[in-house]
């Protein structure tokens, strides 16, 4: 496959979900063989190309380019670098995984892999797009699919169904009902999502049309721009140019991310979703939004973003300790899944707003780890709703008796998520918190007390999930015990754990993406030869051997 | 001011196209006359297959890079109405081909509707030519009668016939609007040609003629404030009368427009861009917030259209020929996005009998290829990648942002958002309520291809559109005069892999 490792990438779930058009509904093992051969193909390429990426050489690899229109000045112009490689490289892994999630899937299940390949298909192309345009493109792309997902396989929230009207009108989803978080019914989730991602998308391209006109160049190429485009010092409306521009990038792509206060799509949709789509939605799709800040902003804006970025510095502190509280008191487990993915997203701003080798390298491996950690619990959230038909956490208990293994993923899963020694996400927060220590120490602070929270309430799902007296009617729920459903989650913990033993490519190929970027803001030189950590038992040490080293060379800068 | 008709047989060559559509569409009234007892469909391939040789005609056309005036400059065949005129015909064709079933509803007159339509398209063949002020009122009025006639040709229905009084009695006040227009532009400038104006000094009487006559091209287009006809004509319309409406006379109009704002009225382009972005604006977000609580699909798709056309008026607000081409690559993709969502509300009323948006509940589950082409074909309306309408939007929108027209396209990006609420409705109707009667629908072949060949053009242009814009960007070669955006060189393409 060599170069064209993209291409199989991107196109294997496209060209999936073409031949699926073809197939009829009733071929089921067909139907899932198609999904499940095209997510394997891509994801075969996809360890390729993070294995033979290299890391030394850096920059963009792998690259394919096709004109696609002259006058527009558009090209399709694919390539990754070290922060799209372990993004796709999770996107496909939780692309494979989804489709064996959702292996039983009855109702409609064609069309159920259609979207979801599709879905999964365009969150790839985001991560190795390389022209404005097709970013754009492919990220307008992933959202529409979402809201087929959500409403056609998704399932109200609890409190949505018990809601009575008294004169058997149809008030449920009234205007107030907007405002009433609690309860709601999957057309709404689903709606909401595409609504409010679709507006902040479009503010983002406003900033995208403002960098295509203001750069005078006739193209949407990211190379071309970050080299020449000049945006800088062109006073507007009382301020500059580029402080608009970086506003309507940030901002507009934050909603996706999601950024406190922006977040309130996330935790619906969330919970209105089937378990393969809330794994790719919070596994990747929520990524989306880091990734395109730092290939737009912090590629063609670096000044401005080494200015404004302590903006997310305080909007990330909202994000970890509201989502944490919020996802403490939930009663839902998906609620409490997503409310503390949208909190843990709120480390990787961190990382990114403290403009540092080590913590933008901790954001993107944690990118990579929540992907695997998050992933692992919606489809275990999965599991346990199809088994016992509810959400609703104080009703469930004792259920570890009836899924052993379930259980024992699940404690994993966990783990994984508060960052246990051992796990790739552990690795991640440390270098997060370290690398941004020197810089925001209350927000370390609050990182460090977030991490308290997510024990917290992480714990406590899993104790009144798992343990305690069981009620007699889910005596009938089992165990995942056949293969195809054991396999998503053994290769979720496979990679999370493997990774967290061996994290070293992983750190070269992100170091390498990041390297440059972060010597481009803030004009301090990385210190040469850094070690990253070979095994987690000394890793905190080493790291913070590496940080002490790096001293000097950032108090220089300031 | 004398015409001098001194044409020769060689130049008939570019009248040939409408020469034979007249001959042709005689053909199809004889046949209807001459053999009473022949099935009406066979009517319908016949004027299908002498729009066809048209189209093959034009195509031939624009291959071979014909191009003349004639009649004193009153008709030119220029790329640009060799462009309009292809859309136009292709619009007639697959209106023709997904009102076979349907024709089968009317009482009386089920061949003359063939010819109605025929003759319609005519009549905005001439009107994609017309390059002076008589001849934009001669066609504008031959290519209104046959849809005054059409609108109303369900007798027996209140709904179609109230529809056509409407559209005729406001059609005859813009045809008059027109007419004092013109005689009010014809006394200032004494000039009648659209080209021999372009020098003239703006007074009162001119600007208030060209107002007027804005405003009879505005209620062609069905742009806000002249679009008050627009959903009750198109509800009550017959359907595929309604697709044809929303298609063709717009692209018909748009030719003119053009013209008007380019040829004529160039020098008054600081003027115009106020006029064309307040009507913009106002049409993008009248109709956007009105189709919100539609609950019938045609009118639905009838604001849809006006906010469509206030996406035109952003391109032709920018003035550049950049912006033009966007105004046609624009069209084809609402060409084929629109007769698509049109042919399966056409295919639902045959089958269901019904308009009404509740009806099409778990369509999905009764057919999926349906259920699954109106997605797209609503999506693309929407503006949503990888379709047609949003490679059409997104063109417009560099086109005017190069122009530095940031109101225009931050109102056109907040309708996008707005228009995506009212599909999705739609789309939530299909995919996610459960059927009311889950029986299976059944599509008859000539409505099936269209609707293919609808979904044909919205995924092919979405994905691979530089044929197509190659295409639109030598069909304005005529504007290639205009003033374009200044740009830096672009800096030679970095190494890759670096």
């Amino acid at each position: 496959m060599g170069d064209y490792a993209l291409l199989y990438i991107l196109f294997a779930p496209f060209f999936g979900a073409l031949a699926l058009i073809f197939v009829s509904n009733r071929q089921t093992l067909l139907v899932r063989g198609i999904a499940a051969g095209s997510a394997f193909i891509s994801l075969i390429a996809s360890l390729y190309l993070f294995y033979s990426y290299d890391p030394v050489r850096g920059g963009f690899q792998f690259i394919q380019r096709f004109e696609w229109s002259r006058q527009l000045g558009i090209s399709l112009y694919l390539g990754v670098d070290g922060i799209g490689t372990p993004l796709v490289l999770a996107s496909s892994i939780l692309l494979f995984a989804g489709i064996f999630v959702s292996w039983h899937i009855k109702d409609r299940a064609k069309e159920f892999y259609i979207w979801i390949l599709i879905l999964a298909a365009a969150t790839i192309g985001v991560f190795m797009s390389l022209d404005l345009f097709f970013l754009y493109f492919f990220y307008e792309m992933s959202v529409i699919p979402m809201y087929l997902l959500l409403g056609m396989w998704g399932s109200h929230t609890k409190k949505y169904l018990e809601m009575t009207d008294p004169e058997g009108v149809k008030q449920r989803d009234s205007v107030g009902f907007i405002f009433n978080f609690g309860s709601n019914s999957k057309e709404y989730a689903a709606m909401k999502l595409v609504l409010f991602l679709s507006a902040f998308a479009v503010a983002a391209f406003m900033g995208i049309l403002l960098i295509y006109k203001y750069s005078g160049l006739n193209t949407f190429d990211i190379l071309v721009l970050r080299e020449h485009a000049n945006l800088m010092n062109i006073p507007v409306l009382g301020t500059t140019l580029d402080k608009i521009i970086w506003v309507l990038i940030f901002f507009g792509f934050a909603s996706i991310a999601p950024l406190w206060p922006l977040h309130s799509w996330s935790p619906v949709g969330h919970a209105a979703a089937p378990a393969a789509t809330s794994m790719l939605h919070a596994g990747v799709l929520m990524k989306l939004g880091h990734f395109s800040i730092i290939r737009v902003a912090y590629e063609i804006l670096p000044e401005t973003t080494r200015e404004l970025m302590p903006m997310a510095a305080v909007l990330c502190m909202f994000s970890i300790v509201y989502g944490g509280f919020v996802a403490y008191y939930a009663k839902d487990t998906k609620y409490v899944i997503g409310y503390s993915s949208s909190s843990h997203m709120g480390y990787v701003f961190l990382g990114m707003a403290a403009l540092d080798y080590i913590s933008l390298s901790g954001a993107v491996i944690y990118m990579f780890a929540h992907a695997m950690a998050t992933g692992m619990l919606f489809s275990m959230a999965g599991w346990v709703y199809d088994q016992t038909h509810t959400r609703d956490i104080p009703s469930l208990g004792g259920l570890s008796n009836k899924m052993p293994f379930i259980s024992a993923c699940f404690v994993v899963g966990c783990m994984a998520s508060i960052g246990m020694p051992g796990t790739i996400n552990f690795i991640a927060e440390v270098m997060i918190i370290v690398g941004s220590w020197n810089k925001y120490p209350l927000q370390v602070i609050v990182a460090v007390l977030g991490i308290v929270l997510t024990m917290a309430y992480l714990f406590k799902m899993m104790r009144s999930l798992f343990y305690g007296p069981m009620d007699q009617k889910y005596s009938h729920s089992h165990d995942a015990v056949a293969f195809v459903d054991r396999l998503p989650l053994l290769i979720m913990i496979s990679v999370s754990v493997g990774f967290g033993l061996f994290p070293m490519h992983l750190y070269n190929v992100v170091r390498s993406g990041v390297d440059p970027l972060i010597a481009k803001i803030t004009h301090v030189v990385p210190v040469a030869e850094l070690q990253a950590p070979e095994a987690p038992a000394t890793s905190l040490h080493e790291q913070l051997a590496a940080r002490g080293a790096q001293l000097p060379d950032s108090r220089m800068a300031q | 001011m004398n015409f001098e008709l001194n044409m020769t047989i060689a130049d008939l060559l570019f009248l040939l196209p409408e020469i034979f559509l007249t001959l042709w569409l005689c053909l199809v009234l004889i046949v209807d006359f001459a053999f009473p007892r022949l099935p009406k469909e066979q009517l319908a391939y016949l004027s299908v297959v002498g729009l066809v040789v048209t189209l093959g005609c034009l195509a031939w056309f624009d291959l071979t890079h014909i191009s003349g005036a004639l009649f004193g400059n009153m008709f030119v065949l220029d790329r640009m109405s060799i462009f309009f005129k292809m859309f136009i015909i292709g619009a007639s064709i697959l209106v023709i081909l997904a009102s076979i079933e349907y024709v089968n509803r009317f009482a009386f007159f089920r061949g003359e509707y063939y010819f109605l339509i025929v003759m319609s398209a005519l009549g905005m063949m001439f009107m994609a030519s017309a390059n002076d002020l008589l001849s934009l009122f001669v066609t504008l009025e031959f290519s209104t009668f046959g849809f005054y006639v059409l609108v109303a040709y369900l007798r027996e229905d209140l709904a179609s016939n109230e529809a056509g009084l409407k559209f005729f009695i406001l059609g005859v006040f813009a045809a008059g609007l027109l007419a004092y227009g013109i005689s009010l532009v014809y006394g200032e400038t004494g000039k009648l040609v659209f080209s021999d104006m372009a020098s003239a000094p703006a007074t009162p009487g001119l600007i208030i003629g060209f107002l007027l006559i804005f405003a009879a091209l505005g209620f062609k287009i069905g742009a806000v404030p002249f679009h008050s006809w627009i959903p009750d004509t198109y509800h009550g319309a017959p359907t595929p009368v309604t697709a044809f409406l929303s298609i063709a006379p717009k692209g018909a109009a748009i030719a003119i427009l053009l013209r008007l704002f380019f040829v004529a009225l160039f020098t008054f382009k600081p003027m115009w861009v106020l006029l064309l972005a307040a009507v913009s604006v106002l049409s993008m977000t009248y109709a956007n917030i009105v189709a919100i609580a539609q609950t019938n699909i045609k009118r639905l798709l009838a604001y849809s259209g006006i906010a469509q056309i206030g996406n035109v008026l952003i391109g032709m607000a920018a003035g550049t020929k950049m912006g033009n081409d966007a105004i046609l690559f624009y069209l084809l993709t609402y060409l084929f996005a629109n007769i698509g969502a049109f042919a399966v509300v056409i295919a639902m009323s045959q089958a269901i009998g019904s308009e009404e948006i509740n009806d099409y509940s778990g369509l999905n589950r009764r057919s999926p290829f349906l259920a699954f082409s109106m997605l797209l074909f609503l999506l693309s309306l929407a503006g949503v990648p990888p379709l047609a309408g949003f490679i059409g939007k997104i063109y417009i929108f560099v086109a005017a942002i190069k122009e530095g027209l940031y109101t225009l396209i931050t109102v056109g990006l907040v309708n996008i958002v707005i228009s995506m609420y009212y599909y999705l409705i739609v789309v939530k109707k299909m995919y996610i309520a459960e059927p009311i009667d889950p029986s299976p629908i059944r599509i008859s072949g000539p409505m099936k291809a269209v609707v293919y060949v609808g979904l044909a053009g919205t995924l092919l242009i979405g994905i691979y559109p530089q044929p197509f814009i190659d295409w639109v960007v030598s069909a304005t070669m005529m504007f290639s005069h205009l003033p374009a955006p200044a740009t830096t060189a672009l800096p030679p393409i970095p190494p890759l892999g670096g």
